[in-house]
């Protein structure tokens, strides 16, 4: 017996695979109620007894071909011979779907285990399965299991140890229509599923071939199938021609010998079949209205923001409290060391004022991103691909595409990725360019700012204002995109609604938890660094240290941007410089012009009345402040980001068209916005 | 008739699926065969429909509704 274990679980989207992955490796990856939402294997591991178990969650496939990116990806991992054990994830409330993908896995040839994930939403909705009989009509062993209350993880481990080697029991008779098979093999003995005598017949011959080309082939009826089914890959890989025996392409057949025998197993397998999923039907029936649906779902949206900026600015209060306090303290202790001016410049105004700044968003970042999970962990998500699939249909997009949209608000990274879901690869490209456009998390702190210093009581809405300008400018660009591109495609929705559920506390906390810590590391790394990079470059100049701002490195740096920058109502060079610091993460905005402008305490209302002089006396009003709110929503995004779509796009070129693109999307509408307002008022 | 003419909550029964393309063996894998029945859960003005096949709830588009041939249960 094998003292290491290569343990693969697999299954069909939204199944409960990172559930169950976390459940044994304590590993705390994003769980979420809708398919799609690992796009990346991830590996972990642990002990158990005497066994290192090597964990490695796949992203959800609904069947073995290689015509998607994610099929041939995880098709590629378990073929390959490091993986000892397959366990394939179910979601037992939806057996008879599941089980499609598994006999594929079974005739692949490796161990295979079924856990049958959701057990006790099965119980929950008075279904019952007939576990003994399941495993005698599959052939392999069947688990119960719940991800969630952590129930049946022992025993499915414990099956996966002893059952590394593949050995097989079973006898099974099928009924194909009746017809009782007269195939001389006897393969019942071997195989959970027995085609039609027609393609037995055929699987035959090309296991004949196959093996007087490669006498050592592993598991030849695996590979006989995909012949039988022209897999692009397959055929290619063997360079055989069965153009006598496979004159036509049998995939459909064999699907739908499968999906008769899965019949057959559900028939005696399943009791209860016509389960009480009232609740989703009902809830359903006011969140996907044909009428109601897309209104309520501007209020949720509508309403999760409000509670962003209101709630989140009152609990913001009490931080910039402490970081005052926090501020004054060092500042004291420093002068009372006797520090050097240098050194209390740099900690005080540098790094305190520009990573304390960002702190204090902390709770707006906070509430968002609570906001974000109740969606994605309740079920909503996919609806919203449904409700939005009219809109997105007159732009040229399926309403799939909204999701990595809407993942938006929250980061572009994650957003980017979730792009992989979006079947045509134009699609996904025009997806990719639009998504940085919907304002994530980390342009918030800048409108919290910017709106609180030269809107008042409208502050509020201005702040809101930008994620509608930015929904706006995504879909106008998506819209004039397809209609450059001049193609008649249809992009269909095609998406599974999972069942509602009640948010689940522990994914929750995870999931903001997550985030949370991201902002922190962000502010501990990043946002230091930028603030004292920004502080040593407006304290030097080519002459060694300057006392006069105006002669520093940085000042000549945003000076020769200004120009640049005139017609859009940001002719400051301290605005330029905050632009360009930015690129690094866009909180740096808001940290560097604390730095720049020399306010010791921008999170302070001291702080921020002080700005606001400043800003005054250099003719830097509310319509310039609106302006620079819109060019920081829509202008480049954070080097992560653009990380992202270089490795999501695999092109230099077209990321770089994608920077260009968007920094010239945002001169363009700031400038429109600042010249037609200059004349208005 | 097709998929995209069917009424709320009324079953159905596969008669042929047209649709091509990766789109089409997504599809046949879910299950959506020759005679499988479906059920019309919700559909909208513009032609998006939510169904229930082999106890799986999908959205679909229009396109690909239209391209759903299906008969009353009986037929």
């Amino acid at each position: 017996m094998k003292e290491e274990l290569q343990v693969a679980f697999i299954g069909n989207p939204n199944c409960g695979k990172t559930t169950l992955f976390n459940a044994y490796t304590g590993a705390k990856l994003k769980v979420a109620n809708w398919p799609g939402v690992t796009v990346e294997k991830k590996e972990g591991a642990f002990k158990y007894h005497s066994h290192l178990f090597k964990l490695v969650d796949l992203p959800g496939i609904y069947s073995l071909t290689s015509y998607t990116l994610e099929e041939k990806l995880s098709r590629e991992y378990i073929l390959d011979d490091t993986v000892d054990v397959i366990v394939d994830v179910a979601d037992a409330s939806c057996l008879e779907r599941n089980l499609f993908l598994t006999l594929q896995l079974i005739e692949l040839g490796k161990p295979v285990i079924l856990a049958l994930n959701m057990m006790d939403i099965v119980k929950e909705r008075g279904m019952e399965i007939d576990l003994h009989r399941l495993p005698e009509m599959l052939g392999i062993p069947v688990i119960p299991v719940s991800a969630r209350k952590k129930t049946g993880l022992d025993i499915l481990m414990h099956a996966v140890a002893h059952h590394q080697v593949k050995h097989m029991d079973s006898n099974l008779e099928h009924h194909h229509d009746g017809n009782v098979s007269n195939h001389k093999h006897s393969h019942h003995l071997e195989y959970a599923v027995v085609y039609s005598d027609e393609i037995e017949d055929k699987i035959d011959e090309i296991i004949d071939r196959l093996y007087m080309h490669d006498p050592d082939l592993k598991n030849p009826r695996w590979y006989a199938i995909k012949i039988l089914e022209q897999d692009p890959e397959i055929c290619e890989q063997f360079q055989i021609d069965f153009s006598d025996v496979v004159p036509r392409s049998y995939e459909t057949d064999i699907i739908n010998q499968k999906y008769d025998f899965i019949e057959e197993i559900i028939d005696e397998v399943l009791v209860n079949k016509e389960e009480k999923a009232a609740k989703t039907e009902k809830i359903d029936h006011y969140l996907t209205h044909r009428v109601l649906g897309l209104p309520i779902f501007l209020g949720i949206m509508a309403l999760v923001f409000f509670l962003t900026f209101t709630i989140g600015d009152w609990l913001k209060g009490y931080f910039e409290v402490g970081i005052t306090g926090i501020s004054d303290g060092v500042l004291a202790l420093l002068q009372h060391l006797h520090a050097n001016d240098m050194v209390i410049s740099l900690v005080v105004d540098g790094i305190i004022s520009g990573v304390g700044g960002i702190l204090t968003f902390l709770p707006n970042i906070f509430i968002l991103f609570l906001a974000l999970a109740f969606l994605e962990d309740s079920g909503y998500m996919s609806r919203v691909a449904y409700i939005m699939d009219g809109i997105m249909g007159k732009i040229g997009l399926s309403g799939r595409a909204f999701i990595p949209m809407l993942l938006g608000f929250g980061c572009s990274v994650p957003a980017v990725m979730a792009t992989r879901a979006l079947e045509d690869s134009n699609d996904r490209r025009k997806t990719i360019l639009v998504t940085p456009f919907m304002s994530c998390s980390a342009r918030l702190p800048v409108y919290v700012l910017f709106s609180d210093m030269f809107f008042g009581n409208y502050a509020v809405i201005a702040a809101f204002s930008m994620y509608v300008i930015g929904l706006v400018i995504a879909i106008l660009i998506a819209f004039i995109m397809t209609k450059l591109q001049k193609k008649s495609e249809t992009h269909s929705l095609l998406i599974e609604l999972p069942e509602y559920k009640t948010p689940n506390l522990h994914t929750i906390v995870i999931y903001v938890w997550d985030k949370i810590k991201d902002y922190l590391t962000k502010a501990g790394t990043t946002i230091f660094v930028a603030s004292i990079i920004i502080w040593f470059i407006l304290n030097v100049g080519p002459h060694g240290i300057v006392t006069d701002i105006t002669e520093s490195f940085g000042a000549g740096i945003g000076k020769f941007l200004v120009p640049i920058l005139v017609p859009t109502g940001l002719g400051l060079w301290q605005i330029a410089l905050a632009l360009i610091s930015g690129l690094a993460a866009k909180e740096v905005v808001v940290s560097s012009i604390g730095v720049l402008f020399g306010i010791g305490n921008i999170a302070s209302t001291n702080g921020r009345s002080a700005l606001l002089e400043v800003l005054s006396n250099a003719d830097f009003t509310a319509v310039n402040a609106y302006s620079m709110m819109i060019f920081v929503l829509l202008y480049t995004p954070c080097v992560a980001t653009i990380a992202t779509i270089k490795r999501e796009m695999k092109s230099v070129r077209w990321t770089v068209f994608a920077i260009v693109f968007q920094v010239a999307v945002a001169w363009l509408v700031s400038t429109l916005f600042f010249q037609i307002a200059q004349i208005l008022m | 008739m097709t998929l995209f003419e069917g009424d709320i909550n009324q079953e159905y029964r596969i008669d042929q699926v047209e649709v091509e393309g990766n789109v089409g063996r997504r599809l046949q894998s879910l299950g959506l065969i020759h005679d499988t029945f479906i059920k019309v859960v919700n559909k909208k003005k513009n032609g998006a429909i939510i169904f229930k096949a082999r106890g799986t709830r999908l959205a679909v588009g229009k396109d690909i509704a239209k391209k759903i041939l299906v008969c009353t249960k009986e037929c």
